[in-house]
């Protein structure tokens, strides 16, 4: 592939980051909340399977879009998350702190 | 000869981000859906030359697309390939053995992912 081609390959991935992004931000919405509703004990089965499912999608998509980190904290949490884990301070704070990291990856997208 | 590739894809931003890598580096025409159901009835009316399926859609997931598809005479020699975001062994296996032509995973590369698919379907 020429530079030029793969120059304007990387732009109209660009341009479809910049179409999802509403979606990404909303899968890591869906994953900060379940982090504080952990923290505290009271994340509900349906709340810790949309946490699971948000972020099995990012694990999947945001390395399509150059963000390979996000792949990998994204799909640990997924691992996190498919276990029935009561809350304890260690797990609470690695939840936490893998939602803000993913946030701001995905807000400082370039 | 451009060859036609269906992808069955319940999440819009990888069906667009592997439509765009399609027909942008390998120059195929890429048709898509979104569900199980629909990949069905354009695997039909398309007869695309392969077909890169989803393994977790709501509904009819990738498996059970899959079998619906080697089911029909119409569709039932046209090469899948399944896409998906697990990476648990037993889940790899798993799907290996449903008769698949190869497991590719997400997250892909959208400058690479004809090559693979093209490696695995012979059509270097």
């Amino acid at each position: 592939m020429e530079q030029n081609e793969k120059t304007a390959l990387d732009e109209a991935i660009d341009r479809l980051w910049t179409q999802f992004l509403p979606q990404m931000r909303e899968r890591v919405a869906i994953l900060e909340t379940a982090a504080s509703g952990f923290a505290a004990d009271k994340l509900s089965a349906a709340d810790h399977v949309k946490a699971n499912d948000a972020a099995h999608k990012l694990a999947g998509a945001l390395g399509s879009f150059g963000l390979t980190r996000g792949t990998v904290l994204a799909r640990e949490l997924e691992i996190m998350y498919s276990r029935e884990n009561g809350a304890d301070p260690v797990t609470s704070a690695r939840l936490g702190e893998i939602a803000a990291e993913l946030r701001a990856m995905v807000e400082n997208r370039k | 000869m451009a060859h036609r590739i269906l992808i069955i894809d319940d999440e819009d931003d990888i069906r667009e981000v592997a439509a765009l890598s399609l027909e942008s580096v390998a120059g195929w025409e890429v048709l898509t859906a979104s569900s199980g159901a629909q990949g069905l009835a354009r695997a039909v009316e398309s007869q695309p030359d392969a077909i890169l399926l989803d393994v977790m859609m709501p509904g009819m997931d990738g498996p059970a697309t899959f079998r619906e598809l080697r089911k029909n005479p119409a569709t039932a020699r046209i090469p899948v390939l399944l896409l998906t975001a697990k990476v648990q062994a037993n889940d790899q296996r798993r799907f290996a053995d449903l008769g698949v032509e190869a497991v590719l995973f997400k997250p892909f590369d959208p400058l690479t992912l004809s090559n693979q698919i093209a490696g695995v379907l012979g059509w270097n």
